[in-house]
């Protein structure tokens, strides 16, 4: 082992326009020692992500102005390295599982990886089959990467570091959105690429994951800069103070689930409710073999999401529940029954039906339709409140924003708004025609704990103050525990509602 | 072993492709262009995967279009109506059947012949050819940049990705109240933001994996033109050659 760290940052300053006044990384000196697991921990908008693209060497090559400092990878100067060197320095795993590749399997992708290191052609096989088998990926090697599920697509992309035998691995949130058990899976990946030896660097919201693998976390505050660090998992609790106030997860166990008890009255209901697999349509045209049977991802389920509450359906990523959210919307077919507050669903018409109902998906700026965060209310209450002139839309966008804590970005785009922000806003206009039920998808994704827990809070409020129901999906325990009135389970292909109690 | 249209070298077969057609333009013969569209479709079924489905869903928007040239040559060719010379002679007859005796026919049946052919090319190179492999060739027979080239094959893979994406956008829309249609501009922007966003981070992601478009790089496989994919070459452009030549309608 030499005895240079694994990544030295010496007073780095960083900013997106050269002439900008703020400095995302602002003077951040930072030693991470080669061989060991490093967790670093901040606040969204801390500048976490940056401080990884630009230690990786991305930024500021695809922008942003880097005004001073200096950073070393095992004692090697990153500005003297092109990406071939860096590459055998440090590989990087990204957030989105969806935007890392270039090839079409993961044997091309391997093969494209070894290429850029220059390595000789009759080299590549051996090590493509020794790395599958060592990592358990063989099954992978030859699928269409499009059709792997968000944690399949990270084991494969962390497979190709590995086949580059990086020094160092990088890992810029990379189980934001995988459930238990493909996190689970992640890590033991990981586990035994720092057995042999490799460094392992990550910038994670949920410090849970890594309490038996880290050696060190390290808190950052806002600029980049270090908060506090050594702590692990012994010393953990005398910092708890610090995790509150950066706004961090505070790795405890989750409240045991307390159900509210019921009143009755059911906003929707399931009653023997059958969903197949497949595309919005099945299209069976004149060339085309007619469709198997798809399988089954409810099965004569039953379910009632009480009205007024708070409800969470947990189940592993692809065992449909987005597919059913599509079909309370009226885009995938079921068969059985459902209720909306009391009117089958069959008969209510879209347009009525979105009166009623509406969603926020995982990526809140898929539903933006203006380029003004005030337009954006304005766009939706002219949808539903038609005639209303144009000063009562303004005023009452205004008072929206107000509530919601968005008005001092009302000039803004809502592309520029953070992920957070982006999703409260989605929320606060999906919501403009008084809907009485509102779906969630994984509202988590992508945030700290302060941004949860302020749309959380947020829609509680809502929801307490009559009117409103949510039904919101994850997989993510401890935020349905905390939050939901009552959750169901989705698997074996039924809904079943999760004991008081129940340890989630 | 990959059926033989497919191993046969892209860049060669594009070119090749290409000066069929050049050629096909500046002749008028019926028979020539029915039999290299005959023989498009007999090469693509015996020497490639392309099964007769896609082949046949392929095929009926260009019968189509060749009908529809044909009928319009039939009745509008030369400046108007069907040559009435022709028609005055036989007036008892009805007007198709008259038109269809008149020189139009032939004229009629040049056009949509023409455009059979040009469709059997194009699809003897789409159907035949995978994406990566088009694009390794071009790498080393045309000397395309690897920035370049991995762009687009990342960009290509990334299609599904964004075809799920635009629908969850039309979805995410009509549930906002607004009414989406296929030609709706709305959506599309939105996926424009999105595009720029991906492909900088898809950027990103090959740099991470010391992609970097000047350095030199090793290649795994190297599509290489050799003695089969000329003579395929000479093959086909002779004997359209020899077709123009001895061919007679």
């Amino acid at each position: 082992m030499d005895s240079a760290p694994a990544l030295s940052m010496r007073d780095v300053v960083f900013r997106y326009l050269e002439q900008g006044k703020r400095n995302i990384l602002d003077h951040v000196d930072l030693d991470i020692p080669a061989g060991r697991v490093t967790v670093l921990m901040g606040a969204g908008g801390c500048g976490k992500s940056t401080l990884a693209a630009v230690a990786a060497g991305l930024y500021p090559e695809n922008g942003g102005f880097l005004a001073g400092g200096q950073i070393r990878w095992f004692g090697t100067d990153l500005a003297a390295m092109d990406p071939q060197q860096r590459a055998r320095q440090v590989g990087m795993l990204f957030q989105n599982p969806d935007l890392q590749f270039c090839m079409d399997t993961l044997r091309g992708e391997m093969r494209f990886c070894m290429e850029n290191l220059c390595l000789d052609a009759a080299a590549m096989d051996p090590r493509i089959e020794a790395a599958a088998a060592e990592l358990g990926v063989q099954a992978l090697l030859d699928r269409p990467l499009h059709t792997l599920s968000g944690g399949e697509k990270q084991r494969a992309a962390l497979a190709c570091l590995y086949v580059m035998e990086c020094r160092c691995l990088l890992l810029d949130e990379c189980f934001a959105n995988l459930d238990r058990d493909a996190a689970r899976a992640l890590m033991e990946m990981l586990r035994r690429m720092h057995r042999e030896g490799r460094t392992i660097i990550a910038i994670d919201h949920q410090p849970a994951l890594w309490l038996d693998t880290a050696d060190e976390f390290i808190l950052l505050r806002e600029g980049g800069r270090v908060a506090a660090r050594g702590l692990h998992r012994g010393n953990l609790p005398q910092h708890r103070a610090l995790f509150a106030e950066l706004g961090l997860f505070y790795p405890d166990p989750p409240p045991p689930y307390a159900p509210k008890a019921e009143t009755g009255a059911a906003i929707l209901r399931f009653e023997d409710v059958s969903i197949a697999q497949g595309e919005e349509k099945q299209k069976r045209g004149l060339f085309r073999r007619a469709a198997a049977p798809a399988p089954l991802l409810l099965d004569r389920a039953q379910a009632q999401f009480p009205k007024g509450a708070m409800t969470a359906v947990l189940g592993p990523s692809g065992c449909g529940k987005t597919t059913t959210f599509l079909a309370v919307l009226r885009r995938h077919a079921w068969a059985g029954r459902i209720t909306l507050d009391g009117a089958d669903l069959a008969g209510i018409r879209r347009r009525e039906l979105y009166r009623q109902v509406g969603i926020v998906f995982q990526n809140p700026a898929n539903q933006f339709i203006t380029q003004n965060v005030t337009e954006e209310v304005m766009a939706s209450l002219r949808v539903w409140q038609p005639g209303w002139p144009e000063e009562a839309c303004r005023a009452e966008a205004e008072r929206r924003l107000e509530e919601y804590g968005l008005s001092r970005y009302r000039r803004y785009s809502p592309y520029m708004l953070s992920q957070g922000q982006q999703r409260r806003l989605a929320v606060l206009s999906v919501l403009c025609g008084g809907q009485k039920l509102l779906l969630l998808d994984e509202p988590t994704y992508g945030q700290d704990a302060r941004s949860v827990h302020a749309i959380m809070a947020q829609l509680r409020g809502k929801v307490d103050a009559g009117g409103l129901s949510v039904i919101f999906i994850t997989h993510d325990r401890a935020l349905a525990a905390a939050w939901a009135d009552k959750i169901y389970w989705l698997r074996g292909q039924k809904l079943e509602p999760a004991r008081a109690g129940e340890a989630l | 072993m990959k059926p033989f249209l497919e191993q046969w070298n892209p860049t060669v077969k594009a070119a090749t492709v290409l000066v069929c057609v050049i050629l096909l333009s500046v002749q008028y013969l019926v028979s020539l262009n029915l039999a290299v569209f005959g023989l498009c479709v007999a090469l693509l079924l015996a020497g490639s995967r392309c099964g007769l489905r896609r082949l046949a869903a392929l095929l009926l928007p260009a019968g189509m279009a060749a009908l529809g040239l044909f009928f319009m040559g039939l009745y509008y060719a030369r400046g108007g109506a069907a040559d009435t010379a022709a028609l005055d002679t036989v007036s008892a007859l009805p007007y198709a059947v008259r038109a269809a005796m008149s020189r139009n026919l032939y004229t009629a049946l040049q056009l949509a012949t023409r455009l059979l052919a040009y469709a059997g090319l194009g699809m003897l190179f789409a159907l035949s050819t995978s994406g990566e492999f088009f694009i390794a060739s071009l790498l080393h027979q045309c000397h395309l940049p690897p920035r370049f080239a991995y762009g687009i094959l990342a960009a290509f893979h990334l299609m599904p990705g964004m075809v799920r994406e635009f629908r969850q956008v039309r979805l995410a829309f009509a549930v906002r109240g607004l009414h989406v249609h296929a030609l709706s501009l709305k959506p599309i922007f939105t996926m424009l933001v999105n595009s720029v966003r991906w492909s900088e981070s898809v950027a990103m992601a090959m740099e991470s994996k010391g992609f970097c478009g000047d350095a030199p790089r090793s290649y795994y496989t190297v599509p290489r033109v050799r003695a089969y994919d000329l003579a395929a070459s000479a093959a086909a452009v002779g004997g359209l050659v020899l077709g123009m030549l001895f061919l007679r309608y």
